[in-house]
Formats: structure tokens, sequence, C-alpha cells
């Protein structure tokens, strides 16, 4: 048999049409090859040409064989090719990466830090954000709160009566379940000290509406909160793990609460937790309160969540809540007038101010990663030029275009992807130190870490990052003229105006960007400025606080509560470097209870009377946080818990009630009995942020605890000579010798709890202006490298004008104004950025308008200082250039 | 044609048989699908006549097992055909099987031989 070598070459990778024909081609050579040899053995042509087609069998079935088998072959070359190449390349990149260290750390260090910010917030935002909440289907749950008089847009704790009529008369929901904080209560372990834990009372079905079953024993079940039935309570793991080691055997069995046995029913999950930092659960009993619906109409601490029914809208759920909340104005209007009903998405709720923080973080972080992006890119390109005669030689070797463009994204995306790596390991361990640090950033129902999708989410951002910062260097190098290249010979090419342009134009980005992200830092720093500068009206130096509750059936009359409490702050008071002791049923920026208000001689609207924040105080409280005297007296000794009843109130509520001022004196009635006790003002004292740091002091009362002793749970006040932390083992000998079995809870100093009143904020403003000062940093490097790139490029020319006469001064100036130019340029570019974008920071703004002049001022100096700095070494540099080496170098 | 033909489908004709057949037949240089057909029919005294369709099902499969690697060249009478050669990987396939080959046939012949 004879045979030809072979000739043709076959291309790797084929089409189908290709691959049909050249079957058809391998197929039909047979059968012409079979029908030549029939004819030469003597048969006709057509008799010839049949019987070759018999001979051969199913031909249109081996056809369709044929090309499908190819088809497979095909693809299957065509992947493992297309994975040998690019394990080609990433060896290759590998080998060259490992060539230039320098470049290398100083790209995985800018890439770990701009991956690992987005990373990090990525994963607190996915917790928040996009995480459902830990109960069964959770978005169809929302949260039910009745309005301030006439603000549609607060969220107020509802009444229990509204809450029953609402329950009641509701049509849209699965079902609605109440719940009310209870403060702490006093777990008495069977050995070592009491402690205190937070507790909510619920509603035996709220379990039930958050479809969220006990994780050992049970939940509550209808008929739990019921007097007369032993006492019931579930707890949270967390507390099941601490106080009774994880132990299944303690379901079931009896706990000390507060000095009364509960049956211990059920631990919930890990993570189960309506955010109040709750450990325990207690069925909650409204029928006390409902019994006195006309007192109870008025009292708003009853919170509610509901399950909307399947198919229901929350639009019409709105509306139904509508109908009825005028049904009640309509009712009771001197309770509900200008009441009506708010219903909001649960997550919505929890998330609450997160949002937009989280929101603004991400921004910043994305675009700290868009100025890295833009300083590698530059880095690349510098690099890049200096190795165009590799690329030309490559080129000349047979590598397309399209070869090295992927061969150099091979490299930046490795690149990208070895810092995406640390940037994550470094995520995870920021997150998880962060979140330890400031717990009080995150509410409990939110659990940040990084998963597998925020892996993924890092990954993927790391692979766009790579062909962010290669894709325009390779495109760059690979359009280098392969003549040019080689014919420079040794010297590497200046990259000619394209390339030069291209950097000049991504330094002017970088500073364009940090110029915005300074300003948004900038913003927000003042606002936080102006937040701790406001008058808050006291002092927290110097101030250590604690809670303290007359817990147990001991404490049922107001006489035991007093001797408790005076018998306190007396001993207290004795302690060495002790300045003023009182107590405070409600810490300043932790909220207060409302009440509404009637003066006498003044007319009555009895469908409007005006609300009053009511808070009880013990001993010298006024002294011990310096909330200043205005007016009268404060309470002495002269208050007997048994006298008149004498109240303090605010200038707040003396310029809303006595207009005229000379509020002392005047007598006023509280709650909703119209025929309640009269009040004599005695004194009017300072305003204090009782609500929160950034809400205004609202109008408000101070009862004296000695009076009005119905208060159980009271936060200690005490002011020191010096750090407040050396009156700790004095209040806990006296807590002891004042009642063993009772807890002190949250023992901080006041600065401490004004600083979690800012939490969020000063997190967020931390990680902002840490971002900041990365962004500017970055852009720093920027300017100086490409000005450092230029002066090594243009060795050769300043040596010649500084031969010719130049001093180094005008060559100092030459480099220097380049490099101020396009900061100024990234300047203008960034201010007008920061401009049009300054309005999205307006929820998180406070005092500050997002145009703040100063702001932008003390940005633009800054970087123009920084740019200046930038500037210089380089530029030093270049006059150092000796003008014959330099010459001779060429 | 010497001796009865015996024209046989892949189905019955085992497939493995067909394969190993090819493989034999590319041993010692690279042919087009009529060589390896010719080669067969002249090799076997026209026993095992392995008809078209079976052969080249046959060496599309072998290709995708990267056993015999395929290229375009000028046939004898300067036509373009599809030659195929044997590959590294081919050569040990066509070794194991024959050895198995052989010793099946062998255990074959002796089960039937006349006692």
């Amino acid at each position: 048999m004879a045979f030809k070598k072979p000739s043709f070459p076959q291309l790797p990778w084929r089409s189908r049409a290709s691959i049909a024909r050249d079957v058809d081609t391998e197929l039909s050579f047979h059968l012409e090859m079979r029908v030549a040899e029939l004819t030469a053995q003597g048969l006709a042509a057509d008799a010839a040409r049949q019987r070759a087609r018999e001979e051969f069998g199913d031909l249109e079935f081996t056809r369709a064989y044929c090309r499908k088998v190819d088809e497979q072959t095909n693809r299957a070359t065509r992947a493992s090719d297309g994975f040998a190449e690019w394990r080609q390349d990433a060896r290759y990149a590998l080998r060259t990466l490992r060539r230039s260290p320098g470049f290398a750390a100083v790209s995985l260090i800018t890439l770990a830090l701009a991956i690992g910010a987005n990373t990090s917030i990525f994963s607190v935002a996915r917790a928040v954000l996009l995480k459902p909440l830990p109960y069964g289907s959770p978005e169809s749950l929302v949260a039910l709160f009745e309005s301030w008089p006439g603000k549609t847009t607060d969220h107020m704790p509802l009444s229990p009566a509204n809450f029953a009529d609402y329950q009641g008369q509701q049509t849209t929901f699965a079902g609605v379940a109440a719940f009310q904080g209870m403060g702490s209560v006093t777990w008495q372990s069977e050995s070592g000290d009491p402690q205190s834990v937070d507790a909510l009372a619920v509603a035996p079905n709220l379990f039930h509406v958050l479809q969220v079953g006990a994780l050992h024993g049970r939940t509550f079940a209808p008929g739990d909160e019921k007097e007369g039935n032993n006492l019931k309570v579930v707890i949270s793991y967390g507390l099941w793990q601490r106080a009774l080691g994880g132990d299944v055997a303690s379901v079931g069995h009896h706990i000390t609460l507060n000095g009364r046995p509960y049956d211990l029913i059920g631990v919930m999950p890990p993570g189960f937790s309506l955010g109040w930092n709750e450990e325990l659960w207690l069925p909650l009993d409204m029928s006390d309160a409902l019994a006195d619906a006309v007192r109870s109409r008025r009292q708003h601490y009853v919170h509610a969540i509901a399950r909307l029914k399947t198919g229901t809208t929350l639009d019409r759920a709105r509306a139904d809540l509508l109908v009825i909340a005028h049904r009640l104005e309509a009712q009771y209007p001197d309770a509900n007038t200008g009441r009506i009903s708010v219903l909001i998405p649960l997550h919505e709720f929890m998330e609450g101010h997160l949002r937009s923080a989280l929101l603004l973080l991400q921004g910043a972080a994305a675009m700290v990663l868009l100025i890295a992006c833009a300083n590698l890119a530059n880095l690349t390109l510098s690099r890049t030029m200096g190795r165009r005669r590799e690329m030309a030689l490559r080129a000349a070797l047979g590598a397309g275009r399209g070869r090295l463009v992927r061969q150099l994204l091979t490299e930046s995306i490795l690149l990208a992807l070895f810092g995406g790596a640390i940037g994550v390991a470094l995520a995870v361990m920021a997150t998880r130190t962060l979140l330890a640090l400031n717990p009080e950033v995150l509410p409990a129902p939110f659990s940040a870490g990084v998963d597998a999708r925020v892996v993924v989410f890092s990954a993927l951002l790391s692979i766009a990052t790579g062909v962010l910062f290669g894709l325009i260097p390779a495109i760059d190098a690979a359009r280098a003229n392969l003549n040019d290249s080689l014919k420079e010979g040794g010297r590497s090419s200046s990259g000619g105006h394209a390339g030069e342009r291209m950097r000049r134009g991504l330094v002017v980005v970088q500073v364009g960007l940090a110029v915005m992200l300074l300003v948004g830092a900038g913003l927000l720093i003042r606002s936080f400025d102006e937040l701790t500068r406001v008058r808050i009206g006291f002092d927290p130096d110097h101030v250590l606080t604690a809670g303290f509750r007359a817990a147990g059936a001991r404490y049922d009359s107001a006489v035991a509560v007093n001797r408790l409490y005076d018998g306190l702050l007396a001993d207290l008071s004795r302690a060495p470097g002790v300045v003023a002791v009182g107590a405070v049923s409600s810490l300043p920026t932790r909220g207060s209870v409302f009440t509404s208000l009637r003066i006498e001689g003044q007319p009555v609207d009895e469908t409007r009377l005006p609300d009053l924040g009511y808070v009880s105080v013990l001993g010298d409280y006024f002294n011990a946080l310096h909330i200043p005297l205005k007016a009268g007296r404060l309470f002495d000794a002269s208050d007997l818990p048994n006298g008149p009843s004498n109240v303090i109130i605010n200038e707040a509520a003396e310029r809303a009630f006595f207009p005229r001022g000379g509020a002392v004196g005047h007598r006023i009635r509280i709650g909703p009995n119209p025929k309640g006790d009269w009040m004599t003002i005695v004194g009017v004292v300072g305003d204090v942020r009782t609500e929160a740091l950034d809400v205004p002091a609202k109008p408000t009362m101070f009862a004296n605890h000695r009076h009005e002793a119905w208060e159980r749970s009271m936060s200690i006040v005490i002011r020191t000579t010096s750090n407040p932390a050396s009156a700790l083992s004095n209040l806990r000998r006296a807590a002891k010798d004042a009642d063993a079995s009772l807890a002190l809870r949250d023992v901080k100093t006041l600065e401490d709890i004004v600083g979690s009143s800012l939490a969020s904020r000063r997190f967020a403003l931390a990680l902002a202006s840490s971002f900041a000062a990365v962004a500017l940093l970055l852009a720093a490097v920027g300017i100086y490298g490409v000005l450092a790139y230029m002066v090594t490029t243009r060795t050769r020319e300043f040596g010649v004008r500084l031969a010719l006469g130049a001093t180094a001064r005008s060559v100092l100036m030459l480099v220097v104004r380049q490099g101020i130019g396009w900061s100024l340029f990234g300047l203008v570019l960034g201010v007008a950025g920061a401009l049009a974008g300054g309005r999205l920071l307006g929820g998180m703004l406070f005092g500050v308008t997002p145009l703040d002049v100063s702001t932008y001022v003390s940005v633009v100096i800054a970087l123009l200082i920084v740019a200046g700095v930038a500037c210089i070494v380089p530029a030093a540099r270049a006059t150092r250039v000796d003008p014959l080496t330099s010459m001779r170098a060429e | 044609m010497t001796g009865r033909p015996v024209t046989r489908t892949p189905s019955e004709l085992l497939q493995g048989t067909v394969d190993i057949l090819i493989l034999r037949a590319l041993a010692w240089e690279a042919m087009h699908g009529y060589a390896i057909s010719r080669w067969l029919d002249a090799r076997s005294d026209g026993v095992l006549m392995v008809d078209g369709a079976a052969l080249y099902q046959a060496l599309h499969r072998l290709e995708q097992r990267k056993w015999v690697s395929p290229s375009w060249g000028l046939s004898e009478n300067n036509r373009k055909a599809k030659f195929y050669t044997l590959t590294a990987a081919g050569r040990t396939q066509l070794r194991a099987e024959s050895a198995v080959w052989r010793s099946y046939a062998d255990a074959v012949s002796k089960v039937l031989r006349p006692t």
C-alpha cells in the first residue's frame, strides 16, 4: 500500500461545519477508492457504485456518528488546550513576578488592603441587609407601632389597650404578638454570685408568630402567662451555655429569678434574639393592664410583631390598621387623637440606621479599591514599558496580540487573586476583632462573618480588579511596535505620548477620588465633633454608674425600697474620693417614659393633653452629674416620703408650659387620672439629653423617688475626685452590704454610656477616616510614582538642561509644576464630585451641611501639602542629575 | 478475495475486536481508512471483512480516546485523505489488548478442541 507523508497541518480547533466537511471528505474518499477498484475489476460504473454502498453498511448513521464523536473530541481538546495555555501563562507570570519582588510586594499590600476592606464591609453589609432574619419566613413579618400624635413617621410603642383592639379587629395578619422590655432580672445560680441578665416579657404566641421553635424543651403555650400556674421561663442558648453549662437535663427544672422559682421550660437555638440583648423570655400577662383600660390606653410600652396572612400585601395591612386607628381615635379621643398605626417590615426596622451607614462605607471602600486600581494600573504601565522589548520579542516569535494581552492579564489577575486571598484573611481577623470590640454596632439577630458567599464575592472582586488595572497596560503593551522596540536596543522606551497621557490621567483620577473620600470623612468628623460638643447638659467625666434593682418579694413596699436605696447611697457617700452620690430611673441618653400633663389654672383640652417625660431621682443626682439648678431648689431632707409631692422640671418644660417663666410654685397633675394628686414644682434644672445625644431635650419632670418609690430599678451614679474606677470596690462592697442577693449590673463610666450612644457613629467614622487616609496615601504614592518614573526617563533631558546652564531651582520647579498641575486638576474634579455626591451623606450628618466650607478648605490644603511632599523627592533627584554621566549612559 | 467473507456489523463483531484490528493495522505505518480496510482484508485472507460503517465509527472513537491521531495528507492517487497514526497510548493499548485477546483465543480453542 503506497502512502504519502501527510502534508496538510490540521488546525487544533475546528468549527462544526468544518468537522462535517471533513467527515464527508473522508467517507466519500473511501467510497470512491472502492468504486475505482471495483471498476478496475471490470464492473460497470453504476454497479460498482451500488456495490460499494452496499458493502459500506449504514452510511448515514456512520456520517452522523463520526460528526458527533469529532465534535466531542474537538470540545475536549479545546478545553484542555485552553487550560494548558493558561497554566503556561500562569507559570510564566509567577516567574516574572518573582523576578520583581518590589513590584509584587507593593501591589500585594495595596490589593490586600483594598480588597480586605471591601470584604470586611461586605461581610457586615450582607449580614444586615441581605441575610434573612433568623425567623421562619421572615419576609412576611412586620413591626407594629403607633405614631407620636401628629408625627406619622415616628415609631412609638403601643398602649396595651390599643394593642388589644388592633389584635382583635385586624383582618390581615396570620398572627400578632406583643412583647415588652423588662430591663434586667437577677439570676441566682445555685453556686456563685447573682448575675443580672436582660429579659423580655413576650406574649405566649410570639414564638409561634416568629415560627421559631425551642432547641430543647418547648416555647410558651397559651395559658403559660396566667398567674397561678407555675412561673415559666425560656432562656437563650448563650445563657444556657454560660450559666448551666449547656446541660440538657436542666430543662424542666427550677431556676431562681429575682428570688422566685421559675420552671425552665425551654432553650432557644443559638442566635435567636429580638435585638434587645435579651437572654431570657418570660410570659407576658396583659390582663391587669387591660382590666384598667382607661389608664393603660395612655401608657405606651408594648412592642408588637405581626405576620402577614399569605397573599396579603403590606399596603393592604396598613390600610386595614388605619381604619382601626381612626375608629379608636373617634372612640377614645383623649388618648388617641392624632395617633395612627405605623407598620414597617421587621427587617427594615431592625436594620434601622445601619443601612445608610453600611451603604456609605461600602461606597467608600469601593472608592479605595478604585484608587488602588488606578495606582496599580500606573505601576503596571511603567513596568510593561520596561518590558516592551520582551513583548516585542515574544510577538516576533509568533505570539499573537491577543495572546500577549492574555499573558499580561493573567499576571495582573493572579496578582489580584493573591492580594485578594491575603485581603480575605485580613478581613476575617478585622471583622471578628472590630465586632468583638464594638458589640453595640451590630444588633444581635444579625451575625456577620466571612462565609463561602463572602469569599466568592471577594474572588470575583479580585478578578475584576485584576482585569481593571491590568487591561489598559496590557493592551498598551501589546500594541507596541515591534520594529521600534527592538531598534531601541538595550534602552527601555519612555512609552511615548499615549502611555504618558494615560499615566497622568490615572493620577488625576486618583487624586479626584481621594478628594471625594477626604471630604466625606471630613464632614463625618465635623458632625461627630458637633455631636460630642453639643450641650449635652451634664458632665460625664469622673462618674461611675451601675444598675441596681430592688428585686424580689422583700421589696413589695415603698418603705422597703426606700430603706434599701437610702442605705446604699448613705454608705457610698461616706466612701473616700466620692464627691456626690445619687440614683436615677434612667440615665441620660437612655430614654425615658412619658406621661400626660395637666397644669393647675391652665385650661385643659382633654383630647390633647401634652406629653411629659418622667424620670425619678434619688439623693444628690443633679450635683453628681453637674446638672445646673436654674430656679427654685433641689430635693432635700425636707421632702419626706409621706409629705407633699414636690417635683422638679427641666427648662424645656418651663419653656413649653410656662412661656413667661416662673414655673416654680405652680402645681401640676400627671397621668390619665383627672383627679390625681397635685404636685408642686419646686425647682427648674438645665436641659439634659435624655433620649439620645442627637435628640434635643424634651419637656421632662423629675419626681422624688423617695416619694414615688414604685420604680424598682435604679441606676446609681457616683461622682469621684479621681478615676471613677477607683470607686468600684466600694460600690461592690456597699451593694453587698445593702443586700447580698441583689446584683449590680452594667457597671460603666458615664463616658462609656454616652460613648455607646455614639458607638455606631464612631465606628463608621473610624472606618471612613481610615479609608480616606489610605486613599490619600495611595494618591501620594501615585503622584510620586509617576513623577519618579518621569524623572528617570528624562534623565538625559535634565542633564542637557543643567549642562546648558539651567539652575537646579528651575529644574526642580519644572518637575514640581507638573506634579502639582495634575494634582490641581484632580482636586477640581474631586471637589466637583464631592459637591455632587455630598447629598448622599445628608442623613449621616449632624450640625454640618454637606457643603461645609471649612471641610472643603482643609481637604484642599491637606491634599496640596501631601502632593507637594510627593513631588519634592523626585524633583530633588532631577536636580542632582550629573550632566556628564547622564549623557554617557545613553 | 479468498475464503468466505465474514461481514459483521459492530453489534455482532465485538467492538473491541474492530478496535484492536485497527490498532494492529496502524502498528507499522500511518494509513487512511480505505488502506486499513484493504490491509485487514489481505491480512485475514478475506475472512475478517470489517465493513466501512464499523471501520469509520471505530476510527473516530479511537481518535477521541487519543489512541490514534489524525492528519490530512495525499493518497497514492493524489487525493486528499485522512491518515491515522498510532499514538504512544495507542501502542500501549494494542500491546495490552493483544495479550488479552491471545489468551482468550487460546482458551476458546482449547475448549473447542475435539477430545
